[in-house]
């Protein structure tokens, strides 16, 4: 294995922001949903089972997975984009910066490694989410049918394209030298998305897009956006990772 | 007589208004310890940062081994270990585990980065911590660790910023006793700057002053009175020339 992969890899193995995102995505995730799910089945007339019912109409596997989804694709979104900033900008902070100069292993390499454990990480995590929502779906009796498989790959897709957009958090804690930079630009994004969804104009926002897809303005916004909206979040973290890396290469250890 | 491994000739380099390194000439052979003094913003950290591409110059160029160091490669990186002010701390890892790091970015395979873990670990005595996570090393022991992370793979060529930092007086001599064994014995050139004048004094073949950012001259190491020159001669580029900003 490439020694920066692996330097990178056992940093991550040891970070409680690796560990405790995963165990917030894969397992929290679908316990929420779950519970969501279940009250509105249940039929209670509580004001949270009046809330939840207007999130969950389908009272399906697929239904279970649609909620699942879109409780993902903020979680997934804020889960990666922390791991991104800190895993970028300890190296600041800590000042281990300087270490990473004049060795024979290039700094890029170091940054692009970073990159291949974060996507590594997120796949993980968003494939063992879904796999934990069907499995409880099936213990509350749901079938598994043609619309739970289809789901189940939609909210794959969804969620990795929220893991991707992630990429950008990595060049501001580069750029700025710091994880606490990308987590506040992270939270300012999240901010505007809801803005730019709230005034209708979200399918074209990267950061919208897949959450529109997945239905959080409803099915009709779900239709309507295109392969061209819900693609774009792949430019926009090629862009952040050629400039994250581009950065790494250039930077000065003052 | 034996070959220049570090270079700098006319290397400069300005923060803001502040010029922190003036045109700096400097050689250092191999098998050589050549000292670096002067007071706290002389300049000497950030002269080993341009001598380490950590910052680019402003003018001057700047050679490790035969190569100027904008255009220096994984060949010649491999060679050079250095440790600039503080020692690296990822504190979630162990002693062991930092150490390994350290030899296989610099391109060890993992059998003989291992082995020579052990090995740096015995000789800079941290063989009782190896398995503690860094995080809870005292000074001392950081600065240990920092310094088997700069020789772990056996560089011909060291920088080292202030080494004996925090160290106890027996870490002290351990420091010295090694870098007097890997440059007389492998012909290793070391850089290093410290603000202790005696221990430079033992240690060093030649001591260099340096006042805002200008090497002034040297020190003689085995001169009686190596404080006595030392304040002598800043105080004589002081009268001459009084700082420039």
């Amino acid at each position: 294995m490439n020694a920066a992969l692996e330097f990178e890899l056992l940093k991550a193995r040891r970070a409680g922001v690796f560990r405790w995102g995963a165990i917030v995505v894969a397992v929290g995730v679908p316990a929420l949903s779950i519970a969501f799910f279940e009250l509105v089945r249940l039929g209670g007339d509580s004001p949270s089972a009046a809330k939840a019912a207007t999130m969950i109409t389908d009272l399906t596997l697929a239904g279970l997975l649609g909620t699942a989804g879109q409780v993902l694709s903020v979680a997934i979104l804020m889960t990666v984009g922390i791991a991104a900033s800190w895993s970028f900008g300890r190296e600041f902070v800590d000042d281990a910066l300087p270490a990473l100069f004049a060795i024979a292993t290039p700094r890029w390499s170091v940054a692009a490694a970073k990159f291949v454990v974060l996507a590594g990480w997120a796949l993980l995590t968003v494939i063992s989410m879904v796999i934990l929502t069907v499995i409880g779906g099936l213990l509350l009796g749901l079938n598994l049918d043609t619309a739970a498989v289809h789901t189940a790959s939609r909210i794959a897709v969804a969620g990795l394209l929220g893991a991707a957009l992630a990429a950008p958090m990595a060049l501001v804690s580069s750029w700025r030298r710091g994880y606490l930079p990308g987590i506040v630009t992270l939270l300012a994004v999240v901010v505007v998305t809801q803005l730019l969804t709230a005034v209708g104009a979200g399918a074209w926002f990267p950061y919208a897009a897949a959450a529109l897809w997945l239905g959080m303005g409803g099915a009709a916004a779900a239709n309507q956006v295109s392969v061209i909206q819900l693609l774009l979040p792949l430019p926009v973290a090629a862009l952040a990772v050629i400039a994250t890396l581009s950065w790494w290469r250039r930077a000065e250890a003052r | 007589m034996s070959i220049v491994t570090i270079r700098a000739h006319g290397i400069a380099r300005r923060f803001g208004d502040e010029q922190a390194v003036a045109g700096v000439d400097l050689e250092v052979r191999a098998g050589e310890i050549v000292a670096l003094v002067g007071l706290n913003g002389a300049g000497k950290s950030t002269l080993m940062r341009l001598l380490l591409g950590m910052l680019r110059p402003d003018s001057g160029t700047a050679e490790v081994l035969g190569r100027r160091v904008v255009d220096a490669d994984r060949a010649v990186w491999s060679r050079v270990g250095h440790l600039i002010e503080t020692p690296p701390r990822y504190g979630e890892l162990t002693v062991a585990e930092s150490v390994y790091s350290a030899a296989r970015l610099q391109g060890w395979d993992r059998r003989s980065a291992r082995v020579a873990t052990a090995a740096i670990s015995t000789d800079l005595e941290l063989d009782h911590w190896l398995h503690r996570a860094t995080r809870t090393l005292s000074l001392g022991n950081r600065q240990r660790l920092g310094l088997a992370m700069a020789l772990v793979h056996r560089p011909d060529v060291l920088v080292l910023d202030e080494p004996t930092n925090s160290l106890d007086p027996l870490g002290v001599v351990r420091v010295r006793e090694l870098l007097r064994i890997r440059t007389g014995d492998d012909g290793v050139s070391v850089l290093v700057s410290s603000q202790h004048l005696d221990e430079v004094a033992r240690m060093a073949d030649r001591i260099l002053l340096l006042h805002h950012g200008r090497i002034i001259g040297g020190l003689d190491p085995h001169g009686v009175d190596v404080e006595h020159q030392f304040f002598q001669r800043v105080l004589e580029a002081d009268r001459a020339e009084p700082r420039r900003r």
